[in-house]
């Protein structure tokens, strides 16, 4: 692999309008450059080499974390996954991606790394991404055309190919409030080291009813397991409207294995899948109980 | 083509024209001869070309130079004033934290980042700030040792 880069013209925009302009003149010859953690790798490995490089770190607008009840929790782009794994409210109420911001590279990879640039690389091991689809997120997309929102069930269509288009910028994640008494986690496995890529990711989101201990709702989001990340639909029905137990979620883990499709390694990730589904919704179901007995004390 | 860049490095204004390739990394030991600055794995998991911008540990082989513009850069040239080494590299020296020495800039560096935020970390703080650097021949229990007993010799001098 080459250590160094090709030649590229480099712009630093200052709005978003500014970049999409940008974008939109230089086309499929233009690439955006975020944190550079995925894309400076594959420019050095000459996956890419584009002609331009637009850097959009200096466009003040686009790094922030608000949320309120209403509105819920709204994260710009560049918001880097040190920010959100740190943010009080994240951690508070979004957990789930915290914990997934948190495990992502290193330190150092944290602190540059955003959340945009994991989302659009668009791979089938994006570690927020299982979070972000049991949270039902929506993604907030802008071209020199306006803007659009996807949810981001939608926006993944094979290994490193996305619903976004030439000259779009993502530039927010919105994403609900969860529902009170809900309680979700994410559970990884890693390739080789901590620093390595997941071998399987699980984001798993449950709304449970404290008088009959019936799960309302649940969601389960899975990452590294199929040509991108997925939500396990099936395993999810399994357990929607029961009362939980331990043989219905050994039952869900199995369906969610079903569900799987992995690229390469598929014996082991199809396993570890099932393990981690077993374990995260355990663990959720945990937390939820936890929570309503706090609520009743 | 060429464009100009000011940084801050060291505390000391400079002003150059750079390639928009090229890597932080390469402008520091090339063009201004910071060769402290390590570059080993070129992909980010090691850590060893870690400096740190407006304080923060960054990858300077991830990161394009024209994008530091403006920034405070801080490499491991920075930390001693004059042959008054930094606590945190005299602890190095004195719990034997470096063998080879290539981590140690990197290492350093991240571990300076951490104790200007928190003073006082515990054990597993110091491992979770270090572990974005790699080392392959001290094992990390006297480099761990090396930055609790600068924390504490930093805090010694600050009460003074
Ligand atoms: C050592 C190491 C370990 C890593 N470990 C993990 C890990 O554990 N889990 C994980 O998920 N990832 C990991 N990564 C990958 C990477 O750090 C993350 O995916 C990161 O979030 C990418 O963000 P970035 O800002 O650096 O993106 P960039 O590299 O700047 O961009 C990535 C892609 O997204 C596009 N892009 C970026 N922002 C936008 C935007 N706002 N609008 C439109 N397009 C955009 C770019 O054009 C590019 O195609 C690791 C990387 C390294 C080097």
């Amino acid at each position: 692999m080459a250590r160094l880069l090709k030649p590229f013209e480099y712009f630093e925009p200052r709005t978003v309008e500014e970049a999409v302009q940008l974008l939109s003149k230089y086309g499929h010859q233009a690439k955006v450059l975020a944190g550079g953690t995925d894309l400076l790798i594959s420019m050095k490995k000459r996956k890419i080499t584009p002609q331009y490089v637009v850097y959009i770190k200096s466009i003040p607008e686009l790094d922030y974390i608000h949320y309120s009840q209403q509105a819920g929790l709204k994260i710009g782009a560049l918001a880097t996954h040190t920010a959100i794994a740190d943010s009080a409210i994240i951690k508070d109420k979004f957990e789930l991606l915290a914990s997934a911001c948190g495990k992502v590279g290193t330190p150092q990879v944290r602190n540059m790394g955003t959340i945009g640039g994991n989302i659009c690389e668009g791979g089938p091991s994006q570690d927020s991404v299982p979070s972000l689809l049991v949270l039902e997120a929506k993604l907030k997309l802008i071209s020199l055309h306006g803007e659009r929102i996807v949810p981001i069930d939608e926006f993944f269509i094979a290994p490193f190919k996305t619903a976004l288009q030439e000259a779009e910028l993502l530039t927010e994640i919105q994403i609900p409030t969860p529902p009170p008494r809900s309680a979700g986690c994410y559970k990884w496995f890693t390739k080789i080291t901590t620093v390595d890529e997941s071998l399987a990711g699980v984001a798993v989101l449950m709304l449970l009813d404290s008088t009959d201990g019936i799960c309302r709702d649940l969601k389960i989001g899975l990452c590294s397991v199929a040509p991108t990340p997925i939500r396990a639909r099936r395993a999810e029905q399994v357990l929607r409207d029961k009362k939980i137990d331990n043989s219905l979620i050994e039952r869900a883990a199995r369906v969610a294995v079903e569900e799987t499709s992995p690229r390469s390694r598929a014996d082991y990730r199809k396993r570890m899948t099932g393990v981690l589904v077993r374990e995260a919704i355990s663990e959720t179901w945990q937390k939820i109980r936890q929570l309503h007995l706090r609520e009743r004390a | 083509m060429k464009q100009i860049a000011n940084f801050i490095v060291n505390g000391k204004a400079c002003e150059l024209a750079i390639e928009p390739h090229m890597l932080l990394v390469e402008v520091l030991r090339d063009e201004l001869g910071l060769t402290g600055t390590k570059q080993s794995c070129g992909i980010g998991h090691c850590g060893a070309c870690t400096v740190l911008i407006d304080g923060i540990p960054t990858l300077s082989c991830l990161t394009p130079a024209l994008t530091a513009r403006g920034k405070n850069i801080t490499t491991i040239e920075g930390l001693a004033e004059g042959t008054r080494l930094h606590p945190i590299q005299k602890a190095f020296i004195d719990y034997g934290a470096i063998q080879c020495g290539y981590c140690t800039p990197g290492m350093i560096l991240s571990a300076k980042a951490l104790l200007d935020r928190n003073p006082n970390p515990s054990r597993e703080q110091v491992k979770q700030a270090l572990s974005g650097n790699l080392c392959r021949c001290t094992g990390y229990v006297k480099i761990v040792d090396a930055v609790l007993a600068a924390a504490e010799s930093m805090g010694k001098e600050a009460s003074e």
